[in-house]
């Protein structure tokens, strides 16, 4: 496995062996390390200690018991299974809709407008995306009228915008341009030349995909996809708006415990923040098992 | 000179008097008159517990027609020297927040600092709590919060009492005895109704259960965290065989109406109610009322506010201010003016009944064209704080298994 | 790994030209669905926003006749500015000297980038808001310390989306080799950097100065707690969000905004010269 090694530099002389294992380079990472320690983790410490309070202010690890509540389970459940979904199909097709404007032989000012397009559609989440979709697929929305008066009426054949599926498909708005954001510079550094070569031996487009494009892109693709999840996981306007917090997401449920009208536990929405910590760092362990697979590929 | 004497005393003194004078608002007509222009307040930079109202010619607008006492205008110095005031939750389409932020601009030169409109109760106490040692302008003076907040917020020592001139007025039930916290203004539960979609329009709680509505009746909020919402639960339990005590018939009917089909997840906007996506929304008649005048003057489909014939509820809202207030005299000036007549009628303009209400009435300080203005709420109850606590812990917990994540 | 190959040769020229045909036809197809899928719930926006009557565009002319909105639009510019700039200033050195010298430590870095997923932006702002209202840290009570405090906060937002953006444009360039050659060539690290590294990156830097300045321009709750009130969030916000037509009117504005932003970024962006492609993926 792919180890830290000091640069080969003639004349230079090899770092000396710290206690760590790898060398004193990780003191490159210290200004990283110290503002996400200074305007991150120490502001949101407090987040910690309040999880192992009750509303009296007294220590208890009730909080985290109470997390294995069917109702919490079920908010992490959900979660899980829009933010995936959404992930994969969000990565699917942003990927398509990227490598159509950079390699599809398309003007170069589709690809300019579709970059700065998802700029914005990138942050189109929230209200006004739920509005939008609302007035768009709502039960009266425009184009749900427009389908009734050609007969096909989309709420009488199981579409519905207030499910599970309905949020999905609002999610992807903001995933799609996400993914081609993420993944432009990987199809740009597809080179041609390969293409051209792999033609050239005789392979067909699908086996120059599998073989060489694919594997090249993948461990790009795996970690766009894992943005695309927290992405989705850590989303909560959108949901909240469209369906009024009766699927139920983390999110949300962390909100009307910390923020609401209506007195409530702080200390568990704290505590679910933290289920939300330890989600994130197994997605990131299997995501990470998954990239060194692919870039053992790379490296032979 | 009898008003400094009083002062003087010590407080228990004072304190048993102002119980025993509960009474007649005459005599307290005839306190005020006796008063005007002698006393004075010490220091209003000190927290005081129990203090005697600080002018006592404060039936008028403060600062308006010179009989203001001393202490007044006492207060509106210190308030100027101080120059800000900064507030939070206070959207400017809500009672009519918006002019009563100009007025007081306007009329004291002071600056105001709006912090988040679309905060929430639970995020103003935050404020407070997360702006403890700071004296910037992220730091509230004043808070609105629902009723269950008060004395919690009080309990955990986050509030500086202060008794405003016209606190006779106030309802006991609506306010602490300290001064902590005390009602600002009340609403009634209303269906808002669009008539371009809705031809037949619901009169009571019975009738939104009917097949004609399906996909039609939605909520302001989630009752898991709005207030609004909450007390929509709370206020369908009235109309269906419930009681103040007992809001579970109130979940019932809603778990009726989602199993019908008939309400809408949607959180119901006025934009969603004007494009006829939720045609039938329960909110405050405040709140509705003023959605139609906007509604109106855009050319919008005409609305129609609807109160209840049963189930008629009323929900409180309280106003304090933070013991850690940067700017204390100015937040003083500010409770001075809301519950000075001119700022309660302020507030009777954007619908909401001032909490001083009965008051004004009684005294014929209400235009008349205001008054025909307001919604009709006759029987409304309100329900006290425990019974507020206990059916808001019902509604909270059972609600996921009333309207389950199987929406139609 | 030639085997495969070797099995298939076929003619190279007609099918590269049929090829490229189908390829264009494909290409246009998708993204004709994606632009269909963009565009159509912003008409339904749009027809919303013009139901207002007699004057179909009463709900725009509102917004605009608010002195307070360019202003706005100009202060959340400018502080997304700044944070793009610290923000890459701290996400490529430490990207690039991941992959570098400590790939060990790269679930750990990434990690940390992706925290801000899970913070709930209230959370965030109330936990900056004790830590630096009180001495000797004291910024909250200056504009200046308000509005550093509301930068350090931008950044951390955008950790995930920077992180990623140059991650990936690393990945496709040959760092190990780049960084070689010209410690051959005697450079130092801030000249590899300068002159090598970021130069190579500019597809992934301009995303993810889009991914941030569309967060910058968004963002409210963060911006409302620390009173900036003249960022444009807020601005928003005091609208009234119980306006009948007055919300859609506004997400277009704001929509159309910052793609002119993001457009006046590209055009900054953009290369003078060819750009040349120093190397791919191994």
């Amino acid at each position: 496995m792919a180890d830290a090694t000091t640069v080969r530099d003639r004349g230079a002389v090899t770092a000396p062996r710290s206690p760590f294992g790898f060398g004193w380079s990780w003191l490159g990472l210290v200004p990283f390390f110290l503002f996400s320690a200074a305007f991150m983790f120490l502001p949101v410490s407090f987040l910690v200690f309040g999880s192992l309070q009750d509303s009296a202010g007294s220590m208890t690890l009730q909080n985290y018991r109470d997390l294995s509540r069917p109702d919490i389970v079920n908010a992490f459940a959900n979660s899980i299974e829009i933010s995936a979904i959404t992930a994969i199909v969000g990565g699917l097709f942003g990927f398509l809709l990227a490598y159509a404007v950079i390699l599809g032989g398309l003007p170069s000012f589709f690809r300019t407008s579709l970059m700065t397009f998802s700029g914005v559609a990138s942050n189109f989440a929230g209200v006004p995306l739920a509005l939008a979709f609302i007035f768009t697929f709502g039960q009266l929305g425009i184009m749900t009228v427009l389908l009734r008066g050609i007969g096909l009426d989309p709420y009488q054949h199981g579409f519905s915008l207030y499910n599970k599926v309905g949020l999905e498909v609002v999610y992807l708005y903001f995933q799609f341009p996400l993914m081609v954001l993420i993944i432009a510079p990987a199809i740009d550094g597809l080179r041609r030349d390969w293409r051209e070569a792999a033609e050239n031996l005789g392979a067909s487009p699908r086996e120059y995909w599998r073989r060489v494009a694919l594997p090249i892109l993948m461990p790009s693709i795996l970690g766009a996809t894992i943005l695309l999840f927290g992405n989705a996981f850590g989303a909560q306007a959108t949901a909240f708006q469209l369906t009024g917090g009766t699927i139920p997401i983390v999110t949300n449920v962390i909100g009307a415990q910390i923020r609401g009208d209506v007195l409530h536990n702080p200390g568990l929405g704290y505590a679910m923040a933290m289920g939300m910590v330890v989600i994130m760092a197994i997605s990131i362990s299997i995501y990470t098992v998954l990239q060194r697979r692919s870039e053992r590929w790379l490296r032979s | 000179m009898r008003c400094n004497l009083k002062l003087e005393n010590p407080p228990l003194t004072r304190n048993h008097r102002l119980f025993r004078t509960v009474a007649p608002t005459a005599v307290l007509a005839m306190l005020f008159a006796a008063c005007s222009g002698g006393a004075s307040s010490p220091a209003a930079s000190q927290p005081p517990a129990s203090q005697a109202p600080a002018s006592q010619g404060a039936s008028q607008a403060p600062g308006g027609s010179g009989s203001g006492g001393a202490d007044l205008t006492k207060l509106i110095a210190d308030a100027k020297a101080e120059g800000t005031l900064t507030t939070i939750a206070l959207p400017h389409d809500w009672c009519n927040y918006g002019e009563a932020i100009d007025t007081f601009k306007s009329t004291y030169g002071l600056q105001v600092n709006e912090l988040d409109p679309n905060a929430g109760s639970g995020d103003e106490v935050e404020a407070i709590k997360a702006n403890k040692g700071s004296t910037g302008p992220q730091a509230p003076d004043v808070i609105d919060v629902g009723l269950s907040f008060g004395p919690s917020a009080k309990s955990e020592d986050l509030l500086m009492p202060y008794k405003v001139a016209t606190w006779e007025s106030i309802p006991t039930s609506a306010k602490d005895p300290d001064g902590a916290w005390y009602g600002d203004y009340y609403g009634v539960l209303s269906f808002e109704v669009n008539t371009a979609v809705i031809q037949n329009i619901p009169q009571d709680w019975a009738d939104l259960l009917k097949p004609e509505y399906k996909g039609k009746v939605a909520l302001a909020g989630d009752p898991r965290v709005s207030n609004q919402a909450i007390q929509a639960v709370y206020a369908a339990a009235l109309a269906n065989g419930g009681s103040l005590d007992n809001a579970q018939p109130g979940l019932d009917f809603f778990k009726k109406l989602n199993d019908s089909g008939n309400l809408v997840p949607v959180i119901a906007t006025a934009a969603t109610v004007a494009s006829g996506e939720t045609p039938i929304t329960i909110r405050w008649t405040y709140n509705a009322l003023s959605n139609r005048d906007t509604t109106a003057a855009s050319g919008g489909p005409k609305i129609e506010v609807v109160v209840p014939k049963s189930g008629r509820f009323a929900g409180v809202y309280v106003q304090a201010i933070s013991k850690y207030a940067p700017h204390p005299n100015a937040a003083k000036l500010w409770m001075e003016f809301l519950y000075s007549d001119e700022g309660q009628n302020i507030w009777l303009k954007g619908y909401c009944h001032p909490i001083r209400y009965e008051d004004l009435v009684k005294n014929n300080k209400v235009p008349q064209e205001q008054l025909s203005k307001l919604p009709d709420v006759t029987g409304a109850v309100f329900p006290s704080l425990d019974q507020l606590n206990t059916a808001s812990k019902l509604i909270t917990t059972k609600w996921n298994d009333t309207v389950g994540a199987d929406i139609k | 790994m030639r085997s495969w190959l070797q099995l298939r040769r076929r003619p190279v020229k007609g099918r590269t030209e049929r090829g490229r045909q189908r390829a264009r036809r494909w290409a246009s197809l998708v993204f004709l669905i994606g632009v269909l899928y963009f565009v159509v719930p912003l008409i339904g926006t749009f027809l919303h926003s013009i139901r207002t009557r007699p004057d179909i565009f009463l709900a725009y002319r509102q917004v605009f006749a608010d002195s307070k909105f360019l202003e706005g639009l100009r202060y959340s510019f400018v502080v997304g500015v700044i944070t793009i700039v610290v923000s890459l200033a701290i996400i490529v050195p430490t990207a690039y000297w991941v992959r570098l010298k400590v790939p060990r430590l790269r679930p750990v870095v990434e990690f940390v980038t992706l925290m801000p997923f899970v913070i709930p932006p209230v959370v965030l702002v109330f936990g900056l808001i004790r830590i630096y209202s009180a001495k000797p840290l004291a910024l909250t009570s200056t504009n200046f310390g308000s509005d550093l405090l509301l930068v350090a906060a931008y950044v951390v937002l955008s950790f995930p989306y920077m992180y990623r953006a140059v991650d990936v444009g690393l990945a496709s360039m040959d760092v190990r080799v780049l960084t070689e050659a010209a410690q051959s060539l005697g450079a130092g690290w801030s000249r590899i950097l300068l002159r090598v590294i970021f130069p190579n990156l500019r597809t992934s830097l301009l995303s993810g100065a889009f991914l941030t300045l569309a967060i910058v321009i968004g963002e409210y709750t963060i911006a409302n707690f620390l009173a900036r009130t003249q960022a444009f969030g807020p601005y928003l916000s005091l609208l009234g969000r119980n306006q009948p037509y007055q919300p859609a009117a506004v997400s277009l504005i704001s929509f159309g905004l910052t793609w002119l932003a993001m457009g006046m970024i590209a055009f900054l962006g953009r290369s003078s010269r060819q750009r040349v492609q120093v190397a791919g993926a191994r």
